[in-house]
């Protein structure tokens, strides 16, 4: 069966017709054209999916898009260099070839809306589900300390 | 894919699950994903409870917490006793805990999750409602068989009480993984103790989930660790698989209880 949906993206209303086993991740690429939304394993361990809903974040491989109606969704598409996380990953160089990094960056985002300043614990503990095929990890947590310094200043 | 209900009310979701044929409840939707995926997932219609109002209330009372079925995972993380909050803590990652619900984490049934170790110990009651009303199952009867739960057909999770937990005793979750952070578990303990009783949970060592005890009066932290030992030695009867042999899951297992034990004892008597 299709349904029709109203999703938020970026800010931006789209109306879409989505099939009953659409996946988020499928709408998102496929007919809104968020393609910084990636599939990597599939089964929500990797990350690279990540999109946020409401602020917070879901593994859009592992989403059905017609639970979406209505949601206000932020994809990296919604963000540029004027973002503190955005410009703490490009200043840390954190992305070597970027496929996850759109994922990282969402996911840092949620965890700095939580939790202003979190330890280097805490950071490795909200990433522990994105994963870095090119192992960037020490400049990605470099990054996410250096955004929560740069919105908040001790 | 399955045909998916949306329904409007609890009545109308347990109606449409009695009244379709193979259906099968969507709650956090999570593991469902997974499963379609990996083709091992034979539903032919899906009953959503996204749509029904009134399953994601956490309401606490002085004997304990009452859990609707489609609050989610991380959620528990806050609004659960210290060791089931510890043990839903150690779900997947915040994304998929985000999603995932306690609902659907206890009808899984899966042998390897980690809350119903914690739940075990607690001696939670499930809320397992019909087209015939309510009734509620304790969680030490639900894990009756591999990925085979309680619940008749036609009956749905609707909530899980989560009684409080004695605050003077010492508790602690572990959890072991023999090929990745985030891959299911090897072993896992929940362990609860005061002064005379170690309570324990076990996932993953075993067909189903398993709750056992063991008398510690009088003995100090090793004797303590020797009877948790000895206590689940015979309920050990791990799958052996890619992520290791029955024997290292054993191994791992009585690793893992140990581990447990001397931490919760470690608990309880500095907090």
């Amino acid at each position: 069966m299709t349904t029709q949906i109203t999703v938020k993206v970026n800010g931006v209303e789209h109306f879409l017709d989505v099939e009953d086993d659409a996946l988020l991740l499928d709408v998102l690429r496929e007919k809104v054209g968020t393609t910084s939304v990636r599939e990597g394993c599939g089964v929500g361990a990797c990350g690279a999916c990540t999109v946020l809903s409401g602020g917070m974040s879901v593994s859009s491989c592992l989403a059905l898009a017609v639970r979406y109606d209505g949601a206000e969704l932020t994809t990296a598409e919604g963000l540029d260099e004027t973002d503190d996380v955005v410009s703490s990953f490009v200043d840390c160089d954190a992305a070597q070839c970027g496929y996850c990094i759109p994922g990282f960056v969402l996911m840092s985002r949620e965890l700095l809306a939580e939790n202003a300043r979190p330890s280097e614990c805490q950071i490795t503990e909200h990433l522990e589900g994105n994963i870095c095929r090119c192992g960037t990890y020490p400049e990605i947590r470099k990054a996410v300390a250096a955004a929560a310094e740069r919105r908040s200043p001790r | 894919m399955a045909q998916l209900h949306r329904p409007g009310s609890l009545d109308e979701a347990v109606e449409l699950l009695s009244g379709l044929d193979n259906a099968m409840v969507y709650g956090g939707g999570t593991a469902i994903q997974i499963l379609i995926k990996q083709g091992i997932l034979f539903a032919d219609h899906f009953v959503d409870l996204a749509t029904v109002p009134g399953l994601r209330e956490v309401t606490a009372d002085d004997r304990g917490v009452t859990v609707g079925p489609m609050v989610s995972i991380r959620r528990m993380e806050t609004a659960a006793p210290p060791l089931a909050a510890d043990a839903y803590r150690h779900v997947a990652n915040p994304r998929v805990r985000n999603t995932a619900s306690v609902g659907g984490n206890l009808a899984h049934g899966d042998y390897r999750l980690d809350p119903p170790t914690a739940l075990l110990v607690l001696d939670a009651v499930v809320l397992a409602t019909s087209a015939g009303g309510t009734r509620e199952i304790p969680v030490r009867e639900f894990f009756t068989d591999f990925q085979e739960t309680a619940l008749e057909p036609g009956e749905l999770v609707s909530g899980v009480r989560i009684p409080n937990q004695d605050a003077s005793a010492g508790y602690h979750f572990e959890k072991n993984s023999s090929l990745g952070e985030n891959d299911w578990p090897c072993a896992s303990a929940a362990v609860l103790l005061d002064d005379r009783t170690v309570h324990i949970g076990l996932g993953a060592v075993a067909p189903v989930p398993v709750y056992v005890t063991a008398d510690i009066a009088g003995l100090d932290d090793q004797g303590a660790v020797d009877a948790a030992i000895a206590a689940v030695e015979p309920v050990l009867d791990p799958i052996p698989d890619v992520r290791g042999g029955a024997e290292y899951k054993r191994r791992l297992a009585r690793v893992t209880v140990e581990d447990a034990v001397r931490r919760a004892w470690k608990d309880r008597d500095h907090g």
